[in-house]
């Protein structure tokens, strides 16, 4: 059981002028699993590598259990990875290679085998012991992998996007394994993903990276719920929240044919750009003279729910990259979806809005938010 | 394009490749059957012509008791110098390789950048120099002045690391060293015994170069006992009456011997290395890297 500290841990490439972690605060709790989430060049492996001794520090420190751990090799760092391609030793059968970090620690035979025997059964690969890895499945290869971090029963456990290789289905069941099997061990978890309904399903706490800097760590639905800028905000939540630029007016910010009315205190000057997050699920199918106007391109029906995903008549310019191809997405009762080169309303519930600056993206609160 | 045209362009392709082959196989398949035919018959007959068994035995009989069986001596001696020189070449060039290819140290891009020259220089444009040398340290005329060149075997290390770099995932050998392992066991323990293609190649390599060496032993060794093989062809040719005619005038006491003798004893030479290349075509052809990583 541990504690781990990132503190102002930086990692700059050789040649490269930017820093691919940026003096990274990060406080893990003993017993939690926290998941690293970002887009791709987002540090968050490499931050993983770091704790890991895989990568060199350049600046800040890392503490395990109040210790700096940044000039001690990997071996003595009591630490168990489990890689995105596994790295199962093609050369050894499933037992040695759930066994080969006992045998650097010198046990017994007896133990290793006992050991080795009780993870094997945590995990259901007890028939799997005298196959090599090249006789796996992808799904078999990935119990391996993470039967031979469990066996060593280390301090601190670091998964590297570890789903990534399974099928749709498989990943699902498996992250629901994984997320019982750390909690069940307590052991102090670092995971990495790029995948936000990843993070959000089995983090104790999600951390947001991007651009090697660490954005907003919190619980996945605080993060959900307050984000603290318009980059987390777009990247937690499937679909994504609609990030669309409006000018502020007297009353509120235009939305294509409508006014939001911002809220109690948020600081906009009239004429000012400012960027309006919706929830697909804060928009709903309005009538009559409400709403904005919006021809609808697609409706995806997914059984209890349907999206719309439509283009504002009348458009504002919408955030770049975060949205599809401009659309706005709702989501509504499919009984109720339009067809598609529909014009509906798209009413906006009260209180659901948020508000970031059009130029940092940081968030607009409102008073007392 | 007609059809007939294809079958025209086909057909020359065909005959221009059957040429060739002829060609490179005529000097082999010449070399097989001239010991089974006495000098006068390789002269006269047909260069395919087939001689007989007879012929044959007697040839090897003459080959392998000449000059109180010194044959099987160069044999011996070859097969030490090799397989001494070819031990000492694996033991050098294959941590060296996978050094240069997965590790980190300083002057690593000046090391491998210098394997890469002296891998083009030519291996007899340093025998002088190691006659120097090896005559200094007092290994002149000891096995040793055979074995010890080859623990500098470029090509090997380049191999190596060619091997190593490319198909040792290197989150393997993270793996390892999470799971506490020193540099050493990572070695031994992950990227050796996955190694096992490249040290066969290695080998081979060695093996034959060692084995085909003619410079360096002709310089090395002093006398007819410590010849190995090539050098000792050197000999025969010279024992050989159809090119050293004024030695052997009519009533010489010094043994002759004819050209299906020298044909016979080059086949000798080289059965060695077909033999062991039996051995390394093996382990070259495994794989051993499936289900490493998933891909």
């Amino acid at each position: 059981m541990a504690t781990v500290t990132f503190d102002a841990a930086t990692r700059i490439y050789p040649k490269s002028d930017r820093a691919a972690v940026d003096a990274l605060d990060l406080e893990v709790e003993d017993g939690e699993l926290l998941v690293l989430v970002g887009p791709s060049g987002c540090g968050k492996t490499t931050t993983l590598r770091m704790l890991a001794g895989l990568e060199h520090v350049d600046d800040g420190a890392i503490r395990i259990d109040g210790k700096d751990v940044v000039n001690l090799a990997p071996r003595d760092r009591d630490i168990a990875m489990v890689f995105q391609n596994y790295a199962l030793y093609p050369h050894m059968n499933v037992a040695q290679n759930m066994g080969f970090a006992l045998r650097m620690a010198g046990k017994s035979k007896a133990e290793i085998g006992e050991r080795v025997r009780s993870a094997a059964r945590i995990l259901d690969i007890e028939d799997y012991l005298e196959r090599k890895p090249g006789q796996l499945s992808g799904g078999q290869r990935q119990r391996v992998a993470m039967g031979r971090a469990i066996v060593r029963e280390p301090r601190v456990f670091l998964m590297d996007e570890p789903l990534s290789n399974l099928d749709a289905k498989l990943r699902v069941a498996t992250r629901a394994e994984i997320a019982a099997l750390q909690r069940n061990l307590g052991v102090t978890t670092l995971y990495v993903t790029h995948d936000q309904v990843e993070a959000m399903t089995m983090g104790d706490r999600v951390a947001v990276m991007k651009d090697g800097l660490l954005q907003q760590c919190d619980t996945p639905r605080a993060l959900y719920e307050d984000p603290i800028n318009a980059f987390v905000a777009g990247f937690i939540g499937s679909p994504p929240m609609n990030l669309v630029e409006g000018v502020v007016e007297p009353g509120g910010v235009r939305l294509g044919s409508a006014v939001v009315p911002l809220g109690d205190g948020v600081p906009s000057l009239p004429g000012t750009a400012i960027i309006v997050g919706l929830r697909p699920e804060s928009l709903w199918l309005a009538s009559g003279d409400e709403g904005i106007l919006a021809t609808v391109s697609i409706v995806e029906e997914l059984g209890a729910e349907a999206f719309v995903y439509a283009q504002l008549v009348d458009p504002n310019r919408v955030a770049d990259g975060l949205n599809v191809k401009g659309n706005i997405i709702a989501r509504v009762d499919p009984s109720t979806a339009p067809g598609n080169g529909d014009v509906i309303r798209l009413g906006v519930k009260e209180g659901s809005v948020l508000f970031f600056d059009a130029k940092t993206g940081d968030r607009l609160r409102r008073r007392g938010e | 394009m007609t059809l007939q045209r294809r079958y025209v362009i086909q057909a020359v392709g065909l005959a221009v490749l059957l040429l060739f082959t002829v060609f490179f196989f005529i000097p082999i398949v010449w070399l097989f059957l001239a010991p089974t035919k006495t000098d006068g018959q390789l002269l006269t007959q047909s260069p395919f012509a087939l001689g007989s068994l007879h012929t044959l035995t007697q040839t090897f009989h003459r080959v392998i008791t000449y000059s109180g069986h010194s044959v099987l001596i160069w044999l011996k001696n070859s097969a030490i110098y090799s397989f001494g020189g070819t031990a000492l070449a694996v033991v050098a060039a294959i941590p060296a390789g996978y050094g240069l290819a997965l590790t980190q140290f300083i002057g690593r891009r000046l090391l491998l950048s210098i394997t890469l020259v002296v891998m083009i220089m030519p291996a007899t444009a340093l025998v002088l120099p190691l006659f120097l040398e090896i005559n200094k340290l007092g290994l002149y005329g000891t096995i040793w002045s055979l074995i010890l060149p080859f623990g500098f075997f470029p090509f090997g290390v380049y191999l190596a690391y060619i091997y190593f770099s490319s198909t040792i995932p290197k989150d393997l050998l993270a793996a390892a060293r999470i799971d506490g392992a020193g540099e050493w066991a990572v070695f031994r323990y992950i990227a050796l015994p996955l190694a096992r293609p490249i040290v066969a190649l290695v080998g081979f390599f060695a093996f034959v170069a060692s084995w085909n060496n003619f410079f360096l032993p002709f310089v090395m060794t002093y006398d007819s006992s410590q010849y190995p093989l090539q050098v000792g062809l050197q000999q025969l040719i010279g024992s050989t009456a159809s090119f050293n005619p004024a030695n052997f005038s009519a009533g010489s006491s010094i043994v002759v011997l004819h050209r299906p003798d020298l044909a016979m004893a080059v086949i000798v030479a080289i059965a060695p290395v077909l033999i062991v290349f039996l051995f390394a075509q093996r382990a070259l052809v495994s794989g051993m890297l499936a289900g490493a990583t998933k891909e």
